[in-house]
């Protein structure tokens, strides 16, 4: 189950801009973006079980979000995920699962740690639009060493294809 | 090539050249040579984990080969010969200088010298570079190379408390336009990602992150610097160890996986597109923050009798020269994996972060576990030392390493390193000005290498502990420049009655190395040291850390810039009275870019400076402080623009480099800290990127303050035009507000000696600059604020 965690739009502003502001100076001009952390959590558990953990672990209630489905209101943008690579170790996702057996007395399998951008304005659906993006991406969100990129939105066959 | 493996002790230099690429050791003809001998002689084939311990102990990253092996110098006609460049030049500073309050230098992880009023307490220094892992992976490399540093300060003696972070880091310009090669990331991701990782480890350590600096240059593009910096207090009693034949081989904290394969071996080797992925170091900085807390207690303790920090080569390093003098047998099964799919020689040379080993007398052991247990601390007994001088190492009833220590450490050969310097043409015709000179000012604070640094700085936790008494951010607003952080480290000592506190600044000089490696070398060394004046520290009792870094040692220039450097580093030493105490270099730092086009960094030093600070309470800032306090110019202004920003945004056709007399600038600043110690002087900053004007506004827009000054009063090299005075970069020189009802002590004080007095500080808004009475510059101490302030990330 991915947990995916975001930053209440009132409160978003300042982080959304350095991000446009990112993928301009690198040659990717794009009318708004949106960021989300993301938390893949092995684990055989019934629904509310994860809904209590995006809530009261790893949502901070004042200024966040959470959802166990893909982000609302996010129709017809481009989503990249960044998540580090199988054979990396991941330092927040061992933190999580510990704190996950803290919380509820059971570990999950593992926990891996991933970012989401949601970027709107990036040539919608052309090849070459889906092709400037990962290589964007791939300069600025992410480092291919020990990471790795999923596009999916416009112009995309399937998640995660690029 | 596995075939070619199994015949190693009978293959030519060629195949032995392929199978150091194939495996990726970065050892030379002659050391695989040297290698394959040996085995001959032994009439056997070599095990892997022994070419990788070989490899590994004999890395330059390890070794320090090219420092310290036999150099020939040509210049001018003339031939020197080194036998051994560094202790013939930084070493012997400081044993010529024979200060009684370093109590170990050269011989541990750290630098240490004496501190507090009690001298109870021994501060322990060091910083380290992690350029390559930060090319690669900048954030994976910055959080490791933060770690690594503080590992080496709990594996000083038998374990000091961190108690501040530094940071220094050269990045390519953000505006560069240069094609990349494939795989290279661009100066503003590296430079985000390292800044990121030094964040997020040293603020989850619960360490200050106080002290440091940026510099931009196109030839730090592919080879960014990252220099980090640990200051730790170790009480005098703890700070001998020795390890016992019998003591248990612990290894305590992170577990070990195939993260960091041939770390050492990297460090070593030019980056390429063929870099792998294996070479990158994922931090876990609460794992170490165990590991910390284990070895306070456990030091207090006396639950052991050595101790070290698993860095570059993993166990091969730490258990290899812990074990050095006595011997070691190493059963790697006992080892707690990341991952069971991993060789015995992986485990043996694997650099997975956050690991220490510990010589533990067998009786202690049970002590040892409650408190690892009590902290949540993994560890493993992974042998005992012995007493018969091999290196033996198994995994079950396979041998992975079986060799004598005496090889390990002193088989390496010593090859003869030629050096020469062709120094670059320099003018000195009169410098031709720019754009009018507020203009310039403007230009100058916008500068990348002299803009605010505050959107990186914030993001440091450099209050945590408590008792950073002068912040990296100072002044009336909190967001003006400092030359020196002072730390107060009573969350340490314990002691709150006792308000003996260090300082720690930098000096840093690359632009002057481009023209004079022998002057960087001084004037770094000098700016150091004035920094630490400008916050009032005790610079009798300065000591130093040297850290080069350069390109490719195999080009002959490269290593004479590097000689003349470290005879400037010994002139500097010898005339400023500090020693140095410790230091690391890092070479091959140098890349093609998409079309070829080579680029090496720049010869780079880094001289990290401490000294007590007799009282925190007294110590001082740089923002201006009252209307009507007389401002004075410390020093005498040189000529030349050599190594200036100024040259940088506009070619005065003016390169020339003044030279430092370091006898006058010792005299100078030895009475400006008495001045400063009697409270005559209230604020202090020295003259350097940008000059005098840019040291003036800075001062002025600190405080909200403005300035009427004027330079005709102004110390001057005869022939020096307003250019020099204003925008000249030449060393030794501060600029002092004093407390106008101390002035005439302040004269005393400073009789004889080079200050004047510009002006005074005025409660307006202007900074109005004269010479002679004709304006040179008149500019809002706001708006000046506000051209400087700018976002770097």
């Amino acid at each position: 189950m991915i947990i995916e965690i975001w930053t209440k739009e009132k409160y978003a502003d300042n982080e959304e801009k350095a991000l446009v502001e990112r993928l301009s100076r690198a040659g990717l001009p794009v009318k708004s973006a949106k960021l989300s952390r993301l938390y893949n959590v092995d684990a055989p558990w019934p629904q509310q079980e994860f809904a209590r953990l995006g809530a009261d672990l790893l949502a901070d209630r004042l200024t966040e979000k959470y959802s166990l489905s893909k982000r609302p209101g996010t129709g017809g943008l481009y989503r990249v995920e960044v998540w580090l690579k199988r054979s990396a170790t991941d330092v927040i996702g061992e933190s999580v699962k510990e704190a996950i057996h803290d919380m509820t007395g059971r570990a999950p399998a593992g926990v891996r740690f991933g970012r989401a951008y949601y970027i709107e304005g990036a040539g919608r659906g052309t090849r070459d639009a889906v092709r400037k993006l990962k290589e964007v991406v791939s300069k600025t969100l992410a480092n291919e060493i020990v990471q790795t990129i999923n596009i999916a939105g416009p112009g995309v066959r399937g998640a995660g294809a690029v | 090539m596995k075939d070619l493996f199994s015949k190693f002790a009978s293959l030519s230099e060629k195949e032995l050249v392929g199978l150091d690429k194939a495996y990726g050791w970065s050892l030379s003809a002659a050391e695989l040579l040297q290698a394959r001998d040996y085995f001959r002689k032994l009439k056997r084939q070599p095990f892997r984990g022994e070419l990788e311990s070989l490899a590994q102990t004999w890395s330059e990253h390890c070794k320090h080969k090219t420092f310290s092996g036999p150099v020939k110098f040509h210049s001018g006609g003339k031939v020197k010969k080194y036998r051994n460049l560094f202790k013939e030049t930084i070493v012997r500073a400081t044993k010529e200088l024979n200060r009684p309050w370093c109590l170990s230098v050269f011989k541990d992880n750290a630098g240490i010298v004496e501190f507090g009023s009690d001298k109870k307490w021994g501060l322990a220094f060091k910083a380290e570079t992690h350029n390559h892992p930060c090319a690669v992976e900048p954030y994976g490399g910055a959080e490791t190379g933060v770690g690594g540093v503080i590992r080496d300060i709990l594996g000083v003696g038998l374990g000091a408390k961190p108690v501040l972070n530094t940071d220094n880091f050269c990045f390519g310009r953000l505006d560069s336009k240069a094609k990349l090669p494939k795989n290279a990331l661009g100066a503003e991701r590296i430079f985000r990602g390292v800044v990121d990782g030094v964040r997020d480890y040293g603020n989850r350590m619960g360490i200050p992150t106080a002290a440091g600096g940026i510099y931009f240059d196109e030839g730090y593009l592919l080879n960014p610097l990252v220099y980090v910096g640990c200051v730790g207090l170790i009480p005098v009693d703890k700070i001998e160890k020795r390890v016992r034949p019998g003591d248990l081989i612990v290894s305590i904290g992170g577990r070990t996986g195939r993260d960091g394969i041939h770390g050492a071996t990297f460090s070593s080797a030019n980056i390429d597109e063929e870099t792998s992925a294996s070479a990158v170091q994922i931090g876990h900085a609460i794992n170490e923050k165990k590991v910390l807390d284990v070895i306070m207690r456990a030091r207090d303790r006396g639950l052991y009798d050595a101790l070290t920090d698993c860095g570059a080569g993993g166990f091969s390093s730490a258990i290899g020269e812990l074990g050095a003098e006595t011997g070691a047998h190493v059963r790697l099964e006992n080892a707690k994996l990341k991952d069971t799919r991993i060789e015995p020689w992986e485990i043996w040379v694997s650099e997975s972060q956050e690991r220490m080993i510990l010589a533990v007398p067998p009786k202690k052991l049970p002590a040892l576990e409650d408190v690892l247990n009590a902290e949540n601390c993994e560890y493993c007994v992974l042998g005992e030392f012995t007493s018969n001088g091999r290196l033996l190492v198994t995994f079950n009833s396979e041998a992975v390493v079986d060799l004598p220590m005496d090889f390990l450490h002193g088989g390496v050969p010593n090859v003869e390193k030629a050096a020469s310097f062709h120094p670059p043409a320099v003018s000195r015709r009169p410098p031709a000005a720019g754009r009018p000179h507020l203009k310039m000012l403007e230009e100058l604070l916008s500068h990348p290498n002299i803009c605010s640094r505050h959107s990186v700085i914030t993001q440091y936790d450099h209050e945590v502990q408590g008792g950073t008494v002068i912040k990296p951010l100072q002044g009336r607003y909190g967001d003006g420049p400092g030359d020196a952080a002072v730390i107060w480290p009573h969350s340490a000592t314990g002691n709150v009655r006792d308000h003996s506190g260090f300082a720690v600044a930098h000096g840093f000089q690359p632009a002057a190395g481009r023209i004079d490696p022998y002057l960087m070398a001084v004037y770094s060394v000098d700016e150091a040291v004035r920094n630490l004046l400008c916050a009032g520290s005790e610079i009798s009792r300065a000591a130093i850390l040297d850290n080069f870094c350069a390109a490719s040692p195999r080009d002959p220039e490269v290593m004479g810039g590097l000689v003349l450097a470290a005879e400037g580093c010994y002139d500097a030493a010898i005339g400023y009275g500090a020693p140095f105490i410790s230091g690391k270099d890092s070479f091959y730092n140098q890349s093609k870019d998409a079309a070829g086009k080579d680029y090496p960094i720049p010869l780079s030093l880094l001289i990290s400076a401490i000294a007590p600070v007799e009282d925190v309470r007294l110590a001082i800032t740089a923002d201006l402080k009252t209307a009507g306090d007389p401002v004075y110019l410390a020093g005498i202004t040189g000529k030349g623009m050599g190594g200036s920003v100024y040259n940088e945004l506009h070619d005065t056709g003016n390169n020339y480099l003044c030279p430092v007399d370091i006898k006058a600038a010792v005299r100078l600043y030895g009475a400006l800290l008495k001045a400063i110690k009697t409270g005559c002087v209230s604020a202090a900053h020295d003259v350097s990127q940008g000059g005098l004007a840019v040291t003036l506004a800075e001062m002025a827009f600190s405080g909200g303050l403005g300035a009427e000054l004027d330079l005709a009063s102004a110390l001057a090299e005869k022939g020096v035009g307003e250019l020099e005075l204003l925008f000249g970069e030449s060393p030794s020189r501060l600029v002092l507000e004093v407390r106008k009802e101390k002035e005439k002590e302040f004269l005393r004080l400073l009789k004889g000696l080079p200050a004047a007095r510009l002006g005074f500080v005025r409660d307006t808004r202007e900074l109005e600059v004269r010479l002679d009475g004709e304006r040179l510059l008149k500019g809002n101490v706001f708006t000046l604020k506000r051209r400087w302030k700018r976002d770097l990330l």
